[in-house]
């Protein structure tokens, strides 16, 4: 379900790169810009994203407080300011980008997730609950579901490494025909 | 190996001499003052001769309030005794009357002169002794140089050869070095064996020690050392004294490891070179640059095991202590004794500019040497066996692991020190793909080059007429980029 | 419509028609002064001639056009437009027969562009022309620096990619109007495109291709380029990376003593003390913001605070976050967990921290070189340099058989050989 709505993103993406490129010289519309900037946040291309709040004419941006709006979680992204981020995704987002943006929260806690379990041995419940945008209790009943261990008392949480998963060996026939072309490259 | 040492030789000129003048080795402070030096400078000074007496009493009279008035009372009295040199006689005599006027409240240098029965029997300058000497020594020239004129008309190589040379001596005694090297090195066109070249190089390699010449006394050995002698006798006297002086000039010039090997093969009984430096100084020279730079195994080798060398050794007993101890592993008593000595060794000409590099890597090769036979060390113990806190340890760990000279990573939460096994496989695969991005990237950058001189495109100066419009442009921002 | 022109209406149907492509352009060529004296005209010629079948003839047309005085606003916006659309609909297979032309109205449509600072409307034209002009994508043409300069100055860098992405093999010679100046200002352009997009190593590339480029002058391009060459060389290596033995001499001789103050930052950034590198920095603060540099020469600042994170991960298995804030001269313990949080998250370091006792522990790389993914990636890179390899090879080829240098490796020195043939025989020397 998730694959799907991404790739969907990425296509809106190219389609609306490809749109403003068709534009010219004549400014885009809103709807435009607030959802490639909302594609770019979702895809964490800080860069492009930058640039693009770069070149969206002064015009628009003044009659568009919903574009704004999109930049300042832009801005705390680019920061990694993890609290500031879903403080400002607290919004009431258009149609037009609802979407969007609740995918980007959801993408952005699931990269804080993923970044605590890489980074931390321990962590305290608070500052868990703030990578994750939620309050502690919340934060504990998570760290739970993930299966990390949780004292209570010291309000401290021992997150667990993922085993990795050993991905599909390679079919040995294919893997010895490429390794006889190694042998001949190096022969040569 | 010849043909190389001969490009050497003759790359460098005689004539060029006075022009090059290695700097290399005066890096280190300059500007230092030595309190506890424990030197006997009767005993001290007599071990040379010549301007190596001077000198070597001139430096210390430089670094050492204590020995200063002593010292420069020594080189006066010597240089009267055995030179023509006025010139020094009269800057050593300026020198000592301000050190001694320092004692009767001169505000000059020193202050705290503790010889004042000394310095109160100060002369005034011996104008006599400088305008007879002086007279002498231009009546002498004079005769040198008709006679060699006088064998010059007659071209008799040998009494050319001689003439050159014993002009070259009289210059040295006037002080004059550049002469002297250029009257020692016209000697060579006269040369008619092999004996006569390499006494003539030994003559322009001590000049050049004095100039701190050193490529230049590194070649004329290399020149020496290819000359080939039939005297057994006379070649191992030789043999060391070209020794002396390779070392000597490897050392100035920071080639530690090299300098200990040459210091090592001077042989004890032939050491004999008054005029650059003293069997002791070959064992000081040879033992701190051996610590320094050999490992255990060529340590036990070459030094510890050399008969030669011992005999060195037992002329200076505290670095005969520090090597024993160093090679036993006692590390602490080792560095204890470094630094006792540290500071007579400051006050040796040759070896003061090196004397901390030397320290800081004996001290390096201690400390990877302690690790070496362990897995795990406790930092708290590591730290007591060379005299040092934890945290001034972890920093000199730090550096040493950075440079790769121990294989190991810190605990600091513990203050453990652990071995560290390389995956030999991992670091392997890692180099792999580090090579192979490497190849890409070197092997696009030709493609488009051999593509760019396809074209024959380069960068040239604009044609008159269109100054502006081809290179002056500036792009410096995105933002400002405007093409002409 | 004047005589002449209509002659020239159907010279150029003509000889499109049956293919004399070659003739034709010479024709265009000879017609130039004719077509500027019938200015007025111009555009009826244009509306006549279909830019599909008679694409040199209409840009024989437009050629001349960008070389009129055009004041009127309305005159220009038309040209414009009248560009973009031939630039979209004409014939590639025609308009390789003139690249020269063709380059020339790219250059002239840009700048008109940019002069009215319409840049965002050129980007998509002008990459349809280079894909247009270009026998292969692999293949520079001087329109890429056009394209480069209108994204930058747009701040839409992407549009770019698809061609800086693309190792050139080749450059278009448009017939010997190919001027250094395109291609120092393309791989200029280009680094700075990646520098904006943080893929450093590409940057790195293209400016030293800036600076390797052959010279006997002292171009400003290759300056500043060799500015940005020593930045992104110290946020990414922490030190100017060697360059290649080929560099030219003018490089050394007399650009490097213009770049003192980079040159100063590059010797203090290797001293890994990061306040020492902050007063090289207030020093040359002016010079930086001048050059337009300080923007780089900050992240040099970040670079190095990483850096030394790095060092200590190679020294220390266990460290306090304290320790490690007074090693790198962080603010503070709080400060140093955000940086080591960045780079575990940027896969720079491995480590873990723990809070409940405030350590870092440093880890190995968990990279086994085991994993079928390793392998794939493996297999990737070794088929990059497998066609690398294959590409070398071929390019040898051509030069083992090419008759000026058969020639010249034969010993047979005749005079009558202009001096064409250093091109083949140079490659072989590098």
């Amino acid at each position: 379900m998730a694959a799907v709505a991404q790739t969907d993103y990425a296509q809106l993406g190219n389609d609306l790169e490809r749109e403003e490129l068709e534009n010219g010289a004549t400014p885009g519309s809103i709807r435009l810009y607030c959802q490639l900037l909302a594609v770019y946040l979702l895809q964490n291309d800080m860069c492009n994203a930058k640039l693009l709040w770069k070149r969206i004419p002064p015009t628009v941006k003044q009659t568009s407080p919903e574009l704004t709006n999109i930049w300042v979680v832009g801005q705390k992204m680019w920061l990694r300011d993890y609290a500031g981020i879903y403080e400002a995704l607290q919004k009431e987002w258009s149609e037009e980008v609802k979407m969007i943006m609740g995918a980007v929260q959801e993408s952005v806690r699931e990269r804080a997730l993923r970044l605590v379990r890489l980074a931390y041995s321990s962590i305290s419940t608070d500052d868990l609950a703030q990578f994750l945008g939620v309050s502690g209790e919340k934060a504990v009943q998570v760290a739970q579901r993930e299966g990390w261990q949780v004292d209570e008392q010291s309000r401290i949480i021992t997150p667990k490494k993922i085993e990795p998963v050993p991905a599909p060996a390679i079919l040995s026939e294919q893997h010895l025909s490429v390794l006889t072309d190694y042998v001949t490259f190096m022969e040569n | 190996m010849p043909m190389t040492s001969f490009f050497q030789a003759s790359a460098l000129e005689p004539m060029q001499v006075d022009v090059v003048e290695e700097n290399q080795n005066v890096e280190e402070e300059q500007n230092y003052l030595v309190e506890n030096a424990s030197i006997d400078l009767e005993h001290y000074a007599s071990q040379f001769t010549g301007l190596a007496r001077l000198n070597r009493l001139l430096f210390i009279a430089e670094h050492c309030n204590s020995l200063k008035v002593e010292a420069l009372r020594m080189a006066l009295n010597y240089t009267m005794k055995t030179t023509f040199n006025t010139t020094l006689y009269q800057l050593i005599h300026h020198k000592l009357e301000i050190a001694t006027s320092g004692s009767r409240g001169g505000a000059s240098s020193s202050g705290q002169n503790n010889l004042p029965d000394v310095a109160s029997a100060i002369n005034s300058v011996d104008t006599q002794w400088v305008e007879v000497t002086s007279k002498k020594a231009a009546l002498k020239l004079e005769k040198l140089d008709t006679d060699l004129k006088n064998y010059k008309s007659n071209s008799i190589k040998e009494s050319i050869r001689r003439g050159h040379d014993d002009l070259g001596d009289h210059y040295l005694d006037c002080g004059d070095l550049s002469n002297a090297l250029k009257c020692y090195s016209r000697a060579r066109d006269y040369c008619t064996s092999p004996k006569h070249v390499v006494n003539m190089c030994l003559n322009v390699i001590k000049v050049s020690v004095y100039l701190q010449n050193w490529s230049h006394v590194q070649s004329y050995v290399n020149k020496a050392e290819v000359t080939p002698d039939n005297n057994k006798e006379a070649y191992q006297s030789i043999s060391s004294r070209l020794k002396c002086a390779a070392g000597l000039a490897d050392l100035a010039t920071r080639k530690y490891k090299s300098a200990a090997k040459y210091f090592l093969q001077v042989n004890f009984d032939y050491c004999d070179f008054p005029e650059l430096l003293s069997p002791s100084n070959v064992a000081t020279y040879g033992a701190l640059c051996a610590l320094a730079t050999f490992d255990r195994k060529e340590l036990q080798v070459n030094v510890i095991s050399s008969s030669s060398f011992k005999q060195f050794l037992e002329l200076e007993p505290q670095l005969r202590d520090i090597m024993s101890k160093f090679y036993e592993s006692k590390y602490a008593s080792c560095l204890t004794l470094l630094t006792e000595i540290k500071d007579n060794l400051l006050l040796d000409m040759y070896v003061a500019p090196h004397v901390n590099t030397l320290y800081t890597q004996i001290r390096n090769r201690a400390l990877c040497q302690y690790f070496s036979p362990y897995l795990s060390a406790d930092m708290r113990k590591m730290a007591e066996a060379f005299n040092t806190s934890v945290n001034a340890l972890e920093d000199e760990l730090m550096q040493l692991i950075l440079d790769g000279q121990i294989k190991a990573r810190i605990d600091s939460h513990n203050k453990i020190l652990y071995a560290k096994d390389v995956d030999q496989r991992s670091t392997t695969f890692e180099k792999a793909i580090l090579m192979g991005k490497e190849y890409q990237r070197r092997t696009k950058a030709l493609i488009l080059r051999s593509a760019v001189i396809k074209i024959q495109l380069h960068v040239k100066s604009p044609p008159r007429e269109g100054m502006q419009v081809e290179m002056s442009i500036a792009p410096a921002s995105a933002s400002s980029v405007v093409r002409n | 419509m004047a005589t002449a022109l209509e002659q020239y209406v159907t010279m150029v149907q003509n000889l499109s028609a049956s293919g004399n492509l070659t003739q034709l352009c010479d024709f265009i060529n000879k017609s130039t002064d004719m077509l500027t004296k019938n200015a007025s005209h111009l555009d009826n010629v244009f509306g006549t001639l279909d830019m599909q079948q008679t694409s040199l003839g209409v840009l024989g047309v437009l050629c001349v056009k960008y070389n009129l005085p055009l004041s009127n606003t309305s005159d220009i916006d038309t040209l414009l437009v009248q560009t973009t659309e031939f630039l979209s609909k004409c014939n590639g297979e025609q308009v390789r027969y003139a690249t020269d032309s063709y380059a020339e109205l790219c250059h002239k449509y840009a700048q008109t562009l940019i002069d009215r600072k319409m840049y965002s409307s050129g980007i998509a034209p002008l990459s349809q022309a280079i894909q247009k002009i270009q026998i292969h994508p692999a293949q520079l043409t001087s329109i890429h620096a056009n394209l480069c300069q209108l994204c930058l100055l747009s701040k839409n860098l992407k549009p770019a990619l698809r061609f800086l992405d693309i190792d050139i093999t080749e450059i278009s010679r448009e017939g010997g109007r190919f001027d250094a100046k395109d291609y120092l200002l393309h791989y200029y352009y280009g680094g700075m495109i990646y520098t904006a997009l943080k893929n450093y190593d590409r940057a790195l590339y293209y400016f030293e291709v800036v600076v390797t480029t052959p010279s006997v002058a002292v171009s400003h391009i290759m300056m500043e380029a060799y500015k940005k060459f020593i930045l992104v060389s110290l946020i990414l290596h922490g030190k100017i990376i060697n360059l290649p033995q080929y560099t030219s001499q003018v490089l050394k001789r007399y650009i490097r003593p213009l770049c003192q103050p980079y040159l100063d930052l590059a010797s203090v950034y290797a001293q890994n003390n990061l306040a020492d590198l902050r007063t090289t920095l207030t020093k040359h603060t002016e010079v930086f913001n001048r050059d337009n540099n300080m923007g780089l020469v900050k992240q040099c600042q970040t670079s190095m605070i990483k850096k030394n994170i790095q060092r200590l991960t190679k020294t220390f298995l266990t460290l306090s976050l304290t320790d490690m804030a007074n090693r790198v001269q962080l603010s503070g313990p709080k400060e140093a967990e955000n940086y080591v949080l960045h780079m575990i998250e940027d896969g720079e370091i491995f480590a873990t921290i723990n809070q409940k006792d405030g350590m870092v522990r440093f880890h190995d790389n968990p990279e086994k070189y085991s994993s079928p993914n390793m392998l794939l990636e493996l297999d990737k890179e070794m088929q990059r340099c497998i066609q690398l390899d294959s590409k070398l090879r071929e390019m040898d080829r051509e030069i083992t058989v090419n008759p000026q240098y058969v020639q010249k490796s034969t010993g047979s020195h005749e005079d009558d050989m202009p001096g064409t043939s250093t091109g083949p025989g140079k490659i072989q020397a590098y």
